[in-house]
């Protein structure tokens, strides 16, 4: 059984569609790329199925379960988490408390067991001095605390929007070190939206290509990149 | 040793403040009374304000608590100090159901809502006239505990140190988390398991509670109410301006705010009787221009930049 599938899923916004009935699944330990021209529907597709939008029509299955209408803080406590392509820091939290609330909300830890469950992802992601603000992280801690936060959930399916977007290319290097070395330690389903093609090419086994809210190809990044409707869609039609 | 000393200074402090009715007569005990209530108010309108939804509805629950008290006694027939705990009671089911309709709402949507709220029951309790008593208002046979000073001195300091220590859990446990998830993002909230409706609903009910049984605490001290001075917005403004000025988000702020300006409002209430209100009305204004964090966060900035060495404006 797939870990995370859709079916038909759509969400149209007063007659713009921009996710049209698009179907797909994750397996356990996959890593699967995200990937289509700016305004594709990427980021709407990952709303739909972490909750944060409700679907037009079509359906969210999560291990056998519909989860189709399910709010948020409902599937990030059954094992779906998530960060943004827009950084969300909690500004008014510690570093280590933002951490924390993964593991508090969604797993019904005791502050003082999520603080050590925290404090123990946050050194598996090298993230230190955790009693800072957050406004004294550089782009790429904050990245780092966010998928931490995401990790603190105790995530089966872990959805990474635009994680490598502001970062150098160490930094890059770095990103899909950890990314990898997560999915594989965690048994993980990651979902990656990524603009960057030598990031999906090093990091993913399988990608979807969405083209105008439509699931256009699908398959090992080599293959997908060669389909002529790919490459229309990134490169435009010839007029 | 930081955290042990900060104890020994709150045991201090209370241990002179229970001690008050010794060493002080009847009206100052009744001046420090109305600072304390307006302490317990202030500190609970920012205890939901942590969420990041600002209530301008103290006023209406203040109110609330103080008639379903009132008339708990006239017409229930209920003793005194029963009658503060039922009132606490029907404020925590109203703002429940309340709540459960208005708290979708946010930003000055929610406060509007909440200003309008106070009116229509101040309205209500001046129109069931026969119930309520209408603009008339209503009288008690007596006062709690027979008006001794020193016993409704004692009354009103156990509502605000309940109000206080609901607070210093807030601050500590997980709400702390939750509510500050909620104000400074809602979609990371959501996205890491936090039932956000649940979380301001629990803030919003707590809160109005301690605001009713302010309310009741009041009514039965001084033995009679009228709408208008039970639901007078002074009741609303006052307890914001101490916070601001004290420092929002914290126990601390609101109570320093509290004893500043309660001095402050005692002094401004016989130097110009019909106008001190302006003058609260400036100190909102510069507070959020200037002083956003208010005195406590300004002694914070302090202290932080004497440790560092490091001026950071």
């Amino acid at each position: 059984m797939s870990k995370l599938s859709t079916s038909g899923l759509t969400k149209a916004f007063s007659g713009l569609v921009a996710v049209n009935a698009v179907s797909f699944a994750m397996e356990e330990g996959e890593i699967l790329g995200i990937i289509g021209p700016n305004g594709a529907g990427k980021t709407t597709f990952i709303h739909l199925v972490s909750g944060i939008l409700m679907p037009t029509s079509g359906s969210v299955t999560f291990k056998g379960q519909d989860i189709t209408y399910a709010p948020a803080h409902k599937r990030s406590r059954l094992g779906i988490a998530r960060t943004y392509q827009l950084i969300h820091p909690l500004e008014n939290l510690k570093v280590i408390e933002n951490v924390m609330i993964g593991a508090v909300f969604s797993r019904n830890r005791s502050l003082k067991e999520a603080r050590r469950e925290s404090m123990e992802i946050c050194a598996e992601l090298e993230l230190d001095r955790l009693d800072r603000d957050t406004t004294q992280l550089s782009i790429l801690e904050i990245k780092k605390m966010e998928i931490a936060r995401a990790l603190a959930n105790e995530p089966e399916v872990l959805f990474l929007d635009e994680v490598m977007a502001g970062l150098n290319s160490d930094e890059t290097k770095q990103m899909i070190a950890m990314i990898q070395r997560i999915a594989r330690e965690r048994r993980l389903a990651v979902g990656v939206v990524e603009h960057v093609m030598g990031v999906i090419r090093e990091l993913t086994q399988r990608v979807i290509v969405l083209e105008a809210g439509e699931l256009i190809a699908e398959g090992p990044y080599e293959t997908v990149s060669k389909n002529p409707r790919v490459i229309e869609a990134y490169l435009g039609g010839a007029a | 040793m930081k955290l042990k000393g900060s104890y020994l200074a709150a045991a201090a402090a209370t241990a002179v403040v229970v001690a008050f009715p010794a060493f002080l007569g009847a009206y100052p005990l009744a001046v420090a009374r109305s600072i304390m209530t307006y302490m317990a108010l202030a500190i609970s309108w920012d205890m939901l304000l942590r969420s990041g939804q600002i209530s301008f509805g103290i006023a209406g629950l203040f109110g609330l608590g103080s008639y379903a008290s009132a008339l708990a006694v006239l017409r229930g027939g209920m003793d005194p100090f029963t009658s503060i705990l039922f009132a606490s009671a029907f404020a925590a089911v109203m703002s429940m159901l309340l709540g459960l309709a208005i708290l979708r709402l946010r930003a000055m949507y929610f406060s509007i809502t909440t200003l309008a709220l106070m009116e229509i029951f101040k309205i209500v309790i001046h129109n069931l006239h026969d119930f309520s008593g209408g603009p008339e208002g209503v009288v008690l046979p007596e006062p709690i505990f027979g008006g001794s000073a020193p016993a409704l001195f004692w009354l009103c300091m156990a509502g605000l140190f309940m109000t206080i220590g609901v607070s210093w859990y807030f601050e500590k446990s997980k709400m702390h988390l939750a509510l500050t998830a909620i104000r400074n993002d809602e979609t990371s909230a959501r996205s890491s398991g936090v039932d956000i409706f649940k979380y301001l609903l629990i803030a919003f009910v707590i809160t109005s509670t301690l605001q009713g049984m302010m309310g009741a605490i009041q009514v039965q001290s001084y033995g009679f109410t009228t709408p208008d001075t039970a639901f007078d917005a002074n009741f609303t403004l006052l307890p914001l301006a101490m916070a601001l000025l004290g420092g929002i988000h914290s126990t601390i702020g609101p109570m320093a705010g509290a004893v500043l300006l309660g001095v402050a409002s005692e002094w401004l209430k016989l130097k110009i009787p019909y106008g001190h209100l302006i003058v609260y009305g400036f100190i909102i204004i510069l507070v959020i221009l200037f002083m956003p964090q208010g005195l406590v966060g300004l002694a914070r900035k302090t202290i932080r930049n004497g440790r560092t060495g490091v001026r950071h404006e």
